[in-house]
Formats: structure tokens, sequence, C-alpha cells
């Protein structure tokens, strides 16, 4: 990923990370915010809406801009038709393939929602098609565009004109909305119109006013609004409270005829009244069951943000997600990653009734798809928006998952870098002692050879071989930490005898080991460890080597080897002087050679013991430096034992 | 004067400097070789006793040079790499040489492996046409007879240390890969296979290392594989 890439995606993951207040997904600063273009364009099921989002996406590009497609659902929406919803979803998934991030808000008002998310994201280009636009059924109502620069004076909008005709969708949405009469709300509606004139005639024997009896008709209509799902019953209940109280209460009763000249008026007024009432009932419905679901869908957002947070590597998040998804849609999930299959492929393979397949992508990468089997029940535009929202946040998580590691990645490599360079100067310094020396002798004894007595000669020759072997013992190291660094924690394990590995171990001993009694206790002579065996030599070359080197002539080695918990614990004792209790933390550090007043002039690069932490740890054992009684040092280390089942 | 021919296959001047004035002193007659186009040649055209080959030579590599020249001689192959992997050795070992030395290796150690070689060899003429009794040291196999002894005392050994015994024994001197041994012994080499070897290895050398006399016959190469080794 290039740096103005990255960039990008983490302002985007800012924004994203703003608009719904979700901590954690906050990265990147924001100062630059203001200077990058945020582009936002309106999704609906509009079939041109497709080309105005083309045309966004090719703004946020020439703009370098981050870009953002909201859908604003309308009350009207929810009764609109699976040809409208699948178009939708149609139009979502385009957004999102060309690198939108969607949002999904819900409101009466789509300008002033619009002009909401804008002021709250910091949008500064809005791009809108002229079908959202288009306001026809009420058309003393100013238009959008009009509405969104009042309400958001601040932002440059685009107007894309829209070449299709925008009239045979609307009859298309019409016929396909949801019926507008059903059975059971007509009999709701007249049974609250016959509940209001039983009410009305009792007042009327009572003699009460025709005031009292228009109000009960108003309250009919009321709760007509209330009790069914479509505003023409509303309409209709009015019309209808008008002709009853016409036909029973006025002069002459029984007839549709009204001889009081006040009366026309107070028709009209009571059909306004009641209309009135209706309406705004039948919007208040409206609004508590939107305010409902909008509840219901930000619990379940945070639900799904707050189990992404927790979940830690990839798989957890993956989890996490179809958890959400299937408790959501109470269907089967699965969700597939780019390592398993070809997500591309089975995008285009297009959705089957059987299934539903949504990608989980962001700004241009496809983390994943997720397959909801639908089995001819399919998913409504209410679900879709969460559903669309929950893969928006695992695209999210999964994209920030993706950062983090690469950081750790690029940390570790640092740090390797770092090693590296530490090595090498250490070697380059280091080396040079002993091959001075080396050259030197050789040089020596080849020029003035025939003058050297033969214990001069003896001593050169020892120098020589000293230093040589002691370059050999370091290039093994060395060798290990390549073999260490290059396979990783790939070890090349197999299953060893503990004896014969000390065995070979010991044969690669330094030469003043004669200096020294070395004696090897082992319980049990068939204790088979799983392990790379040239490496856990080293460990104990090293560990050994260390002994006759810090230690006294003639002082006594002990390996020892015992099982213990299903490990097998390997110890190297000594009775020298021991370690310093103030050096044992760091003596396994990397290039740390502490304040050792080294006995004969021996070096010691550091690299030993760090080595034999890193080898022991990678084979899942622990390694741990303790005192010998009465005096002396125990280097112990822990291997995994291995179980065999014999082949006879 | 020691009649055993010796080929060096070695590119590197000072390493093959090292080796001939080794054998120089010790009295072999050698021949040289800088690549494994000239090496060959020398094969056929020499017929040497023992090769020493280097692994990473210039024009192509060792184990090619392996596989040629075991297409039509036996001569014993020993070879040298330097110390990177293990598999290299492996390979080369599979592929059919007898031996191997790692460098940086210690003339000490060069001398002892052609002794080892060349008794092999002496040994290899000698018993050509008894091969029904194998002896070495106190070491006595009877394979018509499938018994083991070890200073006269019977062995008793399980059905897979006979095997294995069996199978150290004819290729004598020679380092036997664990993949080798575990397919000559189970037909496979899983994991657990090699597992079991290493058991039965250790069973079988208690076995005929145990005794008063405590003479080493079976030494192991770690990471490698094992050879049975010549026991005056």
């Amino acid at each position: 990923m290039s740096g103005k890439q990255t960039e990008a995606v983490q302002d985007m993951a800012g924004v994203v990370g703003r608009s719904g207040d979700r901590a954690g997904n906050h990265m990147g600063d924001h100062a630059g915010d203001q200077t990058r273009e945020h582009i936002l364009v309106c999704l609906s099921s509009a079939p041109s809406n497709a080309k105005i989002i083309r045309t966004a996406a090719r703004m946020a590009q020439a703009y370098q801009g981050t870009l953002t497609a909201l859908f604003v659902e309308t009350p009207e929406f929810a009764s609109a038709g699976t040809e409208d919803h699948d178009r939708l979803q149609a139009n979502t998934r385009l957004a999102q393939e060309l690198g939108a991030v969607t949002e999904h808000v819900a409101g009466d008002d789509i300008a002033f929602r619009i002009a909401e998310f804008s002021r709250l994201n910091g949008v500064t280009k809005i791009v809108v098609g002229r079908s959202n636009v288009a306001s026809r059924r009420f058309p003393g109502r100013r238009a959008l565009t009009d509405r969104l620069i009042a309400f958001a004076p601040n932002t440059e909008i685009y107007i894309i004109p829209d070449s299709l005709t925008d009239s045979d969708y609307r009859v298309r949405k019409k016929r396909s909305g949801k019926p507008m009469f059903s059975l059971l709300d007509t009999v709701k509606s007249i049974i609250s119109l016959v509940m209001a004139t039983s009410l009305s005639l009792l007042f009327y024997r009572w003699g009460l006013s025709d005031a009292n009896i228009i109000t009960v008709y108003i309250l009919g209509v009321l709760i007509t609004s209330v009790v069914t799902d479509h505003m023409v019953y509303g309409v209709l209940a009015s019309v209808a409270s008008v002709f009853i109280f016409n036909y029973l209460f006025t002069y002459p009763r029984y007839t549709l005829l009204a001889y009081d000249i006040g009366y026309p008026m107070t028709f009209l007024v009571m059909l306004l009244a009641s209309l009135l009432t209706g309406t705004l009932a039948a919007r208040m419905k409206n609004l508590a069951y939107q305010s409902a679901r909008s509840a219901y869908r930000t619990k379940i957002l945070l639900d799904t943000n707050q189990s992404l947070q927790h979940a830690a590597g990839r798989e957890a998040i993956v989890h996490a997600t179809a958890d959400q998804l299937s408790k959501l849609t109470g269907r089967d999930v699965e969700i597939y990653l780019p390592e398993n299959c070809d997500l591309e492929q089975l995008l285009s393979g297009e959705d089957s009734d059987e299934r539903l397949c949504c990608p989980i992508r962001l700004g241009g990468v496809l983390y994943g798809v997720a397959a909801i089997d639908v089995k001819g029940n399919p998913v409504d535009a209410f679900e879709n928006g969460i559903l669309m929202s929950i893969l928006g946040e695992c695209a999210l998580a999964m994209e920030n998952e993706k950062n983090a590691r690469e950081k750790e990645d690029a940390a570790v490599l640092a740090q390797n870098e770092q090693l590296r360079a530490n090595l090498l100067r250490t070697i380059s310094h280091d080396l040079r002692t002993p091959l001075t020396s080396i050259s030197g002798n050789a040089s020596n004894l080849m020029t003035n050879g025939k003058d050297f007595d033969e214990t001069t000669k003896q001593q050169l020759y020892t120098d020589i071989y000293d230093d040589s072997m002691w370059l050999i013992n370091l290039v093994e190291n060395l060798l290990s930490v390549t073999r260490m660094e290059g396979e990783g924690v790939k070890l090349h394990r197999d299953a060893e005898l503990m004896d014969e590995v000390i065995a070979e171990a010991l044969r690669h001993i330094d030469r003043r080991r004669s200096e020294h009694t070395i004696a090897v206790q082992n319980e049990n002579e068939l204790l088979l460890v799983q392990m790379d065996a040239r490496l856990i030599v080293q460990v104990i070359i090293n560990l050994v080597n260390n002994a006759i080197k810090y230690t006294q002539q003639g002082s006594a080695i002990t390996i020892s080897v015992r099982e213990e918990n299903h490990m097998a614990v390997v110890c190297v004792a000594d009775d020298g002087p021991g370690i310093p209790d103030g050096m044992k933390p760091q003596i396994f550090d990397l290039f740390y050679t502490g304040e050792h007043p080294v006995t004969d002039g021996r070096r010691s690069m550091g690299l030993g013991l760090a080595l034999c932490k890193s080898i022991v740890t990678a084979h899942g054992g622990a390694i741990t430096v303790a005192d010998a009684e009465p005096h002396g040092a125990v280097f112990t280390f822990t291997l995994p034992i291995k179980e065999v089942q014999l082949h006879e | 004067m020691n009649k055993f021919l010796v080929l060096v296959i070695e590119d590197d001047a000072p390493v093959r400097n090292l080796i001939t004035t080794t054998l120089k002193t010790h009295d072999y007659r050698y021949l040289t070789a800088e690549n494994g186009e000239n090496a060959i040649l020398q094969v056929t055209s020499h017929n040497p006793d023992v090769i020493l080959l280097d692994l990473g030579l210039p024009d192509m590599d060792g184990v090619e040079v392996i596989k040629k020249i075991r297409s039509w001689s036996n001569t014993p192959i020993i070879v040298i790499s330097a110390r990177s992997e293990d598999t290299d050795k492996i390979d080369a070992l599979d592929a059919g040489a007898d031996d191997y030395l790692t460098k940086p290796f210690s003339v000490e150690e060069l001398l002892a492996r052609l002794r080892v070689t060349q008794r092999h060899f002496a040994i290899m003429k000698q018993e050509k046409d008894n091969d029904a009794i194998f002896e070495n040291g106190d070491l006595k196999i009877d394979y018509a007879a499938g018994c083991a002894w070890l200073a006269g005392a019977e062995l008793h050994l399980t059905p897979i240390e006979y095997k294995l015994l069996c199978l150290l024994s004819k290729n004598m001197g020679k380092v036997l890969t664990h993949t080798y041994i575990t397919q000559q012994i189970w037909g496979s080499s899983w994991e657990n296979d090699v597992a079991s070897l290493r058991v039965f290895m250790a069973t079988l050398r208690k076995k005929l290392e145990s005794g008063p006399a405590g003479k080493q016959y079976i030494q192991t190469h770690i990471g490698i594989g094992y050879r049975m080794l010549r026991v005056e």
C-alpha cells in the first residue's frame, strides 16, 4: 500500500469512527481533514443512481479524497417494493466496490439528514442526482437542493442531471408497493366509526351540543389513523365522518342536506381538523416505529462494534461478525476469506434465491464475502441496511487488524535491522582481534621460523589454533542465529535421544575440556525429545564452553538430564565462582558481556547465551540460571518430551 | 609406500593444498580435480580407490557428480561440505556417498575417515565369497541362521533390532541416513518411525556395547543417520 493510500484509508477510518461515535477506530490525525476532500453521494433506489455514484467516485479519485455513500431511509421507503430494495442493494454494493464507505440514516426529511450528516462528518462536497430532487407530490415544497443549500451553506453541492425519465419508475413504485387496502384495516376503521357513531347517538339523546359530537368523530379518525397501516384510512374516515355527521345529526336528519347556513362551514372545518389530526397521528406513529427501529439498529451495531473490538486477530473478527449476522437475520451465515476461495468469482456468480453474497469491502480492498442462506425468505430493506453496516464494521475491523499487523511486522523488522546492525558492528570489531593474532603469528613463523626455539613455536601454533577454533565457534553461533532468523519458529524438529545429543555436543567442546572434569548423569537413557538437534547441540556446547571459560582449571562440570511434568530438564552445573546476582537478569540479553573480569583474556561477544535462550524458547522450553551449592552456577533448560508409539 | 590412490575434487586451492599436503605426508598417492567434469574424467581414466568430493563445485552440483560416478563405479566417496544444512549431506548420502566430512574439519578427522574407508574397502574385497557369516570384532552374525553373537554369547534381539543390525553390518563403514534405514526396516519414513528408530538403535547399541570391553560398534550422526564402525 502506498503512503498516500494508507493515509486516505486511515482518514476514512477516522471519519467513519467519528460518525457513529464509535471509540477505538480512531486513527490518523485529523488535522488534515479540512484540506482533504470528503465527498458524499446520496444512495437511492432509483435506477439512475448508479451513474451518480460513478460520477462521485470519479470525483473522489480526481480529488484524491474519501467517498461516503449515504442512504436516508424515509418512512415511504419501507412500503416500497422488493424491486426497489434490490436496486438499492445493487447501488450500495456498487458504491462499496468503488471504494465508498456506506452509511445509513433514517429520517423523514432527506435534505436535513444529508446536511446533518455532512456537518458532523466534515463532508466538503455533496453529489446528488436530479431524481432525488424531484418532489412531485408536494409541488409547493422547496426542491431538495434548495433545502440542502439552506441547511448546509458551506458545502459544495453537485447536481448530476438525470437522463432517465422518472415518471414510469414512479408508477412502478406505486404498483409494486404494499396493498393499500386490507381487510383487517377496513374492519378496524369501520369499528372505530361505528363506536364513534354510537357514542354520538348517546350524546345526542342526552342533548349535548354538536361540538361534542364533532369532537367524538375527530377522536374516531385519530384512532383509525393510529391503528391502521395506511394513511388512506384516516382520510376516508374523515370524509365518512363528515357524511355520517351530516346524515344523522343535522337537520333534516337522515338526509344529506343541511338547512343551517353554518353547517357547510362546520363540515369543512371538521373535515380539515380530522384530516390533519389523522395525518399527524399517522406520521407520529411512523416516527415512533422508525425510532424504535433505529434504536434497535444502534444497539445491534454497538454490540457488533464491541464484540469486534474484543476480537483479537482476523479469525476472531470473522467469528464475531458471523455471530452477529446470524443473530440478526436468524439464518445461516458463512464468511469466505480470500485465501480459501476466489471471492470475485463468488460475487460475480449472481445471488441465487438460496444465498445472498455480500462483499466485506473497504477502500477497494476486498477482505471477504459473507454468504447468507436466504432460502426463499429474502432479507428486507431494514435488515439489509443493518447487514451492510455490520459488514462495513467488519471490513473496518479487518482493515485495522491488518494495519496493526503490518505495523507490528514493521516494528519487528526494524528491531531485526537493529540487531543485525549491532551484530555486524560487534563482529567486525571482535573478529579483528583473533584474525590479527592468527595472521601475525603465522607471518612470524613464516619469516622468522628458524630463529624461534621449540617452546616459542609451540606457543605460536597453539595461539593460532585456539584463535581459529574461537572463530569456528563464533561462526557456528552466527549460523544458528541466521537459522533462527531465517526459519523463524519453523524449526526442523525430530525426535532425538537426549543422550545422543549430549554426546554429540561433547565432541565439539573446547580443547580445554581436558583441564576440567565433565560428567553426564541421565536417569532415562531412552528420553526422546522433539527438537532441532543441531540447535540444541549448539545450546549445550555454549553452556559447557561457558562453564569451561569462566571457571578455574580442574573444576567439575556436570550435565544432568531428568524428566519433570512432560518436560526434559537439562542442567549444566559447575563449581566455579558463580554469577553475581546483579548480572543474572541481563545474562541472556544479546551482546551483554557483563563486567566480568575475564580470567585469561578470553573474549565474549554476548552472543552465546542470548542464542541459547532464543533456541530454547523457540522449542517451547525455558532457560534459567541459578546458584549451585556451595558455589558455582547452574544453567537449566527445559524441552517438551516426545511420547513415542514404538513401531515393532 | 601406501598404494592407496585418492582423488581430491575441490575447487578451493588452499583447502586442496591442505588435503594434498596431508595426503603426501601420510604416503597416499593422490590426483586432483577442480571441477565436476574434470573429476568424472579422472575417475574414468585412473579408477581411484577413494574419492574426496567437495559438494560446492563451480560447474555442477556435487550430488550430480555422485550419481554419475555411481552409474558405473562403486568407489567409496567421502563428501566434504561446508556446514550449512544437513539436507545437503543427506542428499549426498542417499545419492550413494559413503561418508561425509564437515568444514572446518581437522587433519586427524580426515585421516581417520580415510582409514575407515580403506579398511572397509579391504574387507569388501576379502569377504566377497564368504558373505553368509559376518564378523566384526567380537560381533558375529550368521545371516542364514538369523542369529547374532557377541564374544561367543548369543545376543537376544527383537526382530527390529536384528533387522537393524543386519542392515548396518551389510553396509559397514557407510553412513546410512534415517530415511534410508526407516524405508528399509518399515517401508516408510513417517515421523514416528524416526522416533522409533532412535529408541531401537539405542537399545541395540546398549546390547552391543554393554560388554566388558565396551567397544563402540554403532556411531550416531546427529541429524543424519547411523554407521557401523569396524572394530579391531
